[in-house]
């Protein structure tokens, strides 16, 4: 089962319902977070993810389970790029020569479709109410997407005391190494 | 990428119907701003009457069944949900003078223009369609 802020049920309904009904539930969740609709329209995972595309979400992937299919969707940000403010960087080519911990803070579902194997999910949203999960004399090299919830949480971490943290630049979204995916 | 897509609906058998509404709503639900011009029988898809009898073409009646199972919304629901997302009607002024309809004759919310109201909508779009 993989982790989502709201569930969708768009079950039974036909084109272009489930197009129609995600948009009015992207109107009532927070940027960033992740829908899941679950939908038996076999023309869905097409449409949504070009809808996805077109209005500037992020499409996870899809899972199927017996009939029903079930999206994974991000709602996008119209925030402009801010200017990342963590100083201590390393570059995504390195990191697998590092011997310190991948700290992924992407939303669960994002991780599931796709994290560099070994790395650990936190997401952002949860990072300050799971530190005890981590060591403060580790290296933690955090990584998101792009590197712009990475860096928040490399200052949120440097803060409480974590010594040797490093933000990841690019993301994920460059990173064309080898995938593992917890679905 | 242009933001708009302007459809004419010029005809009005109930597949016409959803070749119209199933367009409109995708792409208002993906955020472009949507006009439909409804001439000559495509009027028959906004009346408040005739849009709920709508004919399937000559020996296809058969697909009713189709149209059940696969639980495709009528097109009266369709035409709400498109009002609802925010798609722009207008009815061709002209063909009402010929067919003697006025704006009470067709749901709720839409507007009456001529061909250049649409023209000047349809400048900027696309895709333009015609149904």
């Amino acid at each position: 089962m993989i982790q989502a802020n709201q569930q969708l049920d768009a079950k039974g309904l036909a084109c272009p319902m489930p197009i129609v009904k995600t948009k009015k539930a992207m109107n009532d969740i927070d940027e960033g977070h992740v829908l899941e609709v679950q939908a038996t329209d076999k023309g869905s995972t097409a449409d949504l993810q070009a809808w996805a595309t077109t209005v500037g979400h992020q499409y996870l992937g899809t899972v199927e389970e017996g009939e029903v299919l079930y999206h994974y969707i991000r709602k996008g940000s119209d925030e402009p790029e801010v200017e990342k403010s963590f100083e201590h960087t390393v570059s995504l080519e390195t990191i697998e020569s590092r011997e310190g911990l991948i700290l992924d803070v992407r939303e669960a579902a994002e991780y599931a479709f796709g994290h560099i194997e070994g790395a650990k999910s936190i997401p952002m949203g949860e990072l300050e109410f799971r530190l005890e999960e981590l060591d403060k004399e580790e290296e933690i090299l955090v990584i998101c997407r792009t590197g712009k919830r990475s860096d928040l949480a490399a200052q949120l971490l440097a803060k409480k005391g974590f010594k040797k943290v490093y933000n990841v630049l690019p993301g994920m979204n460059e990173w064309n190494g080898k995938k593992t995916k917890t679905l | 990428m242009s933001e708009k897509v302007a459809i004419i609906a010029a005809n009005g058998g109930m597949f016409d119907a959803y070749k119209v509404f199933n367009i409109a709503t995708a792409a208002a639900a993906s955020e472009k701003e949507v006009q439909i011009f409804f001439t000559f029988e495509g009027l028959n898809l906004i009346h408040k009457q005739g849009m709920h009898h709508l004919e399937m073409p000559a020996g296809k009646e058969h697909f009713a069944e189709g149209f059940e199972k696969a639980n495709i919304p009528s097109i009266p629901e369709l035409v709400e949900m498109a009002k609802e997302l925010g798609v722009k009607f207008i009815a061709c002024q002209m063909t009402m003078d010929v067919m003697g309809l006025t704006k009470e004759d067709f749901v709720d919310g839409i507007e009456v223009g001529g061909a250049v109201t649409f023209l000047e909508f349809a400048k900027d779009a696309a895709p333009t369609l015609t149904f």
